[in-house]
C-alpha cells in the first residue's frame, strides 16, 4: 500500500481502503492537471467525516468538487442543458454559470451525450482570454453532469446587434472601432483554437458572450472537435445554417478550419449589416443566397467543386469584387472591405486563415480598436437581466408596486 | 508627551496655570492656546509674558519658546482633540489627492492608510516617530508642490460648483413637491373614473365576460402608468456623480502603443518548422491522395493543418519537466512525481 502517496496519507478504515484498492485509478484521476480536476489530498482531508464510508475515490473527489460550489437561481433552459448562477462555496463573491447537462436523448441514457463529452473535452485544454473558462466539472446526482463555467453576465453578441426582441431592448450603438475590437477577439479565439486543432464548428453571434470587462468570449463547444485525420470522415451537417460554409453545404467530407473562417466572415458582415448576412431558410436557399450575395462556385473559381456530392447551384452569378465590398461595407474601409471578401472566399482552400486574418493589415489601420472597457454594453444592464429572470411571462402586474416605489424615491427630497 | 495628561492638567477654564487667577474672581478672563505646545493661559499672561518678543512657555515643566501669534482660541474643550483636528488640517492641505485621483479602488485605499499612518504617528506617535512623520510630510510637500497647488484649486472650484448644485437641486424639489401635490389629486380622480368605468363595463357585460372586462381596464391603466413613468423618467434631471475611476481620464493617460492583434500571443511551435515551404516536402502516398483527390481537395481539408498536428503530437510532452512544472502543486502530483520516479507503477498493485 505504501506505494501509492495518495492512499497512504488517509488512515481509512480497511473497508474503505479495499473500494480505492486500485491507485491506478486513483493516481489517474489525481493527476490530470487541467483546470477543473479536483486535487484530491486537501479536499479529502476536509471531508473525512462527511461522506459515507461506501465511497470510492473518485465518488468522493467528486462530492468534494461538488461541494464547493453553490447552484444559486436557474438563470436559462436550453434543449440540451439547463444553466444556473452558482457561486464557490468558500467565496460567494466569485460568479460561475453551472451548465448542467440534460440527458435528453434515449440514446444516451448509458452514458453522457456527445455534446458534454465534447465541450469538457476541449474546454478543458484550451484557455485563452477570447474563450469561455471551465473552472470545474462534477456530476450530480443521477449522474448528471455538470460544467462550472465562467459567469458572463453581458449577453452574447447578438443582443448587442439586434437588442432582445422578448424584452423590447433595442441593440446598442456601435462604431468602427467597436467593430473592429469585436472582431480582434472572435478572431484571437478562432485562431487560438485552430492553432490546438480545434475546429468549433457552430460559431454563431450568440455563441459570442461579452464578460463583465467587455471582453468577447468564445463558447459552446458541444459541436468542437479536432482535426481529422486524412482518411477520417466528418459530418456535413454542422454550424447553424446561415453560417454555413458552401463546401459544408455541398456536403464535404474532408474540411478544414476554413469553415469556421467562413462563419467569422458572415457574423463580420453580420456586425456591420445589423442583419443576417445570409439568412437562408433552407439549406437550398441558402446555397442560392451565397450565389447571389458572393457568386457561384463554379469549376473555374473552385476546382472540383462540382464533384462534392451535394453541388447544385441555381444559377451562375460572377464572384463579386472588391468594389462591391467597399461600397456594401464602407464603414470598414477599404482594408476592412478586404479582409471580408477574403474571409468570404468560395473556395476553402484560397479562403484565408485566423492566423493570416490577424496578419492583415486592417487591424493596424484607423481607426483603432477601441479599448474592451470601453465597448458598448447591453442596453439595460445586469439588473434588467436579473429583473426580467424574475418576471413571469404573461401575467398581468399589479400596479401597486410601482406606486409604492416612486413614494419612496429617495432623489426627490 | 501623552495627549490625556496633558488636556487634563492644563486645560481648566476655572484658573490660569501660569498666574493662578481665578475665573471666579475675573469674569472677564480669556483663555487662548498655544499651537506649539497646547498649553492655555489667560490673555494677561500672554500679554505680559510675550508682548516683548519671544520666551518660554510660562508653564514650568514645558520650556518651549513661544510667540503671541502661536496663541489662538481653542475651538474644543478638550485640547487633546483641539491638536489633532489642528494636524490633520494641516495633513489634509498637504495630501490633498481625492478620489478621482486614482484609477483603483486598491491604490486609492492604499493612499488613504498612508495617510493616516502617518497622521496618526504625527499625533500619538513617540518622538522619534513624530519627527520621522514630520519629515515625511516637508519632504512631500516639497516634492509635490505643483500636484498641490493644483489640487487646491479644483477643490475649491468642486466647492463652487457643488453649491451651485444644492441650490439648484433645492429649487428643483421644492417644484417636484408641488408636483406631487397636483399629481396626487389627479391620481385619485383618475381612481374614481376607473372604478366607474370599471363598474359601468361590468354592469353593461355579460356575466362570462366581467373577467375579460376587469383584465382590459387593468391592461389599459397600467399602460398609462407606463406612459406617465417614462415621462417622468425623461423629465428627471442629469445626475453629476463623483466617481472613483475617471475611465476617459486614464485612458487618455494609458497609451498601449499600436494595436496588437495576435494580443502577444505566439504560438508558433519551437521545436518544429512547420512553414509552408517545410510542410511541402512532407511526402507520401497516404498524402499524395489527400493532395490531389477532389474529395479532399474540394473540401479544403488541409494537408498541412495534418501535418502540422502530427508534428505537434509527435514531439508534444518533450523538454517538459514534471518536477518543475509541478513542483508547487501540492501533493497530489508529487506523489505522482514520486511515483514516476522510482518507477513503481500501480501495474503491480493490480495483481493482489
Amino acid at each position: 500500500m505504501a506505494v501509492s502517496p495518495v492512499v497512504t496519507e488517509l488512515s481509512r478504515p480497511a473497508t474503505e481502503l479495499r473500494a480505492a484498492a486500485s491507485p491506478l485509478r486513483s493516481l489517474a484521476s489525481g493527476q490530470a492537471s487541467s483546470n477543473g480536476t479536483p486535487k484530491p489530498v486537501g479536499a479529502l482531508r476536509k471531508n473525512m467525516g462527511g461522506n459515507p464510508p461506501s465511497l470510492d475515490l473518485a465518488e468522493q473527489m467528486n462530492e468534494d468538487e461538488k461541494r464547493k460550489w453553490v447552484k444559486g437561481k436557474k438563470l436559462g433552459e436550453g434543449t440540451y442543458a439547463v444553466v444556473f448562477l452558482g457561486h464557490l462555496r468558500d467565496d460567494p463573491s466569485t460568479l460561475v454559470a453551472i451548465k448542467k447537462m440534460k440527458k435528453v436523448s434515449k440514446d444516451y441514457e448509458e452514458g453522457m451525450s456527445h455534446d458534454a463529452i465534447r465541450e469538457v473535452k476541449h474546454l478543458q485544454e484550451l484557455q485563452h482570454d477570447n474563450i469561455i473558462a471551465l473552472r470545474s466539472v462534477f456530476s450530480s446526482k443521477d449522474q448528471n453532469l455538470n460544467l462550472v463555467l465562467e459567469f458572463l453576465p453581458l449577453g452574447d453578441l447578438e443582443i448587442l446587434i439586434k437588442g432582445d426582441q422578448q424584452r423590447k431592448i433595442p441593440g446598442v450603438r456601435y462604431g468602427a472601432a467597436d467593430i473592429k475590437a469585436w472582431m480582434g477577439m472572435l478572431t484571437r479565439a478562432v485562431w487560438f483554437c485552430h492553432e490546438n486543432f480545434v475546429l468549433h464548428r457552430d460559431i454563431k453571434p450568440n455563441n459570442l458572450l461579452i464578460a463583465a470587462n467587455g471582453e468577447l468570449k468564445l463558447a459552446d463547444f458541444g459541436l468542437a472537435r479536432g482535426f481529422a485525420d486524412p482518411y477520417q470522415y466528418m459530418t456535413a451537417n454542422v454550424i447553424t445554417r446561415w453560417y454555413r460554409p458552401p463546401e459544408l453545404l455541398f456536403g464535404a467530407k474532408h474540411y478544414s478550419g476554413a469553415v469556421d473562417i467562413w462563419s467569422v466572415g458572415t457574423i463580420f458582415a453580420e456586425i456591420v449589416l445589423r442583419n443576417a448576412y445570409l439568412p437562408g431558410g433552407t439549406e437550398l436557399e441558402q446555397v442560392k443566397l451565397i450565389c447571389e450575395a458572393i457568386g457561384t462556385p463554379t469549376e473555374d473559381n473552385w476546382p472540383g467543386v462540382t464533384k462534392l456530392r451535394d453541388y447544385a447551384v441555381p444559377s451562375t452569378n460572377p464572384v463579386r469584387g472588391k468594389a462591391y465590398y467597399e461600397r456594401t461595407f464602407e464603414i470598414l474601409g477599404p482594408e476592412g472591405a478586404d479582409l471580408l471578401m477574403r474571409t468570404l472566399t468560395l473556395n476553402p482552400n484560397r479562403r484565408i486563415t485566423a492566423k493570416e486574418m490577424l496578419q492583415h493589415s486592417y487591424w493596424l489601420a484607423q481607426p483603432q480598436p477601441t479599448r474592451k472597457e470601453d465597448l458598448p454594453r447591453k442596453a439595460g444592464g445586469e439588473e434588467t437581466m436579473g429583473a426580467d429572470l424574475k418576471r413571469r411571462p404573461g401575467v398581468v402586474e399589479e400596479d401597486r408596486g410601482s406606486r409604492i416605489a416612486r413614494k419612496l424615491d429617495f432623489g426627490a427630497g | 508627551m501623552p495627549r490625556e495628561t496633558q488636556a487634563e492638567e492644563n486645560f481648566t477654564l476655572d484658573r490660569c496655570p501660569a498666574c493662578g487667577r481665578m475665573r471666579y474672581l475675573n469674569h472677564d478672563m480669556e483663555f487662548r492656546v498655544s499651537t506649539i505646545c497646547y498649553h492655555a493661559i489667560c490673555t494677561v499672561c500672554i500679554r505680559n509674558n510675550f508682548h516683548q518678543g519671544p520666551s518660554k512657555c510660562p508653564i514650568m515643566s514645558c520650556g518651549k519658546t513661544l510667540r503671541t501669534k502661536d496663541f489662538k482660541k481653542a475651538w474644543f474643550q478638550d485640547l487633546g482633540i483641539q491638536r489633532e483636528v489642528d494636524i490633520r488640517r494641516r495633513v489634509a492641505t498637504v495630501f490633498n489627492k481625492v478620489e478621482e485621483d486614482f484609477q483603483d479602488l486598491d491604490s486609492y485605499n492604499a493612499y488613504l492608510e498612508d495617510v493616516e499612518c502617518l497622521t496618526d504617528d504625527l499625533v500619538n506617535g513617540d518622538d522619534d516617530k513624530k519627527k520621522l512623520a514630520e519629515l515625511k510630510l516637508q519632504q512631500w510637500e516639497a516634492e509635490h508642490r505643483a500636484e498641490i497647488e493644483r489640487n487646491r484649486r479644483l477643490a475649491n472650484e468642486s466647492e463652487a460648483t457643488r453649491r451651485k448644485r444644492m441650490a439648484a437641486e433645492e429649487a428643483l424639489a421644492q417644484q417636484r413637491r408641488e408636483l406631487e401635490i397636483q399629481e396626487e389629486a389627479e391620481e385619485k380622480l383618475k381612481e374614481r373614473k376607473f372604478r366607474e368605468e370599471m363598474l359601468d363595463s361590468l354592469q353593461q357585460g355579460e356575466q362570462g365576460k366581467a373577467n375579460e372586462a376587469v383584465n382590459k381596464i387593468l391592461l389599459k391603466k397600467r399602460g398609462q402608468h407606463k406612459k406617465d413613468v417614462a415621462m417622468e423618467a425623461a423629465g428627471a434631471p442629469a445626475l453629476s456623480i463623483r466617481g472613483l475611476v475617471d475611465k476617459k481620464r486614464t485612458a487618455a493617460v494609458v497609451d498601449e502603443g499600436p494595436y496588437d492583434p495576435f494580443m502577444g500571443l505566439d504560438l508558433l511551435p519551437t521545436r518544429v518548422d512547420v512553414s509552408k515551404e517545410r510542410l511541402a516536402q512532407y511526402d507520401n502516398d497516404t498524402l499524395k491522395k489527400v493532395k490531389m483527390d477532389d474529395a479532399w481537395k474540394a473540401g479544403g481539408y488541409s494537408a498541412e493543418e495534418y501535418l502540422s498536428r502530427a508534428l505537434f503530437e509527435a514531439f508534444a510532452g518533450l523538454g517538459v519537466f514534471v518536477d518543475e512544472e509541478m513542483g508547487e502543486r501540492g501533493v497530489s502530483t508529487q506523489g505522482a512525481a514520486q511515483a514516476a520516479a522510482t518507477g513503481v507503477t500501480g501495474g503491480k498493485m493490480d495483481i493482489d
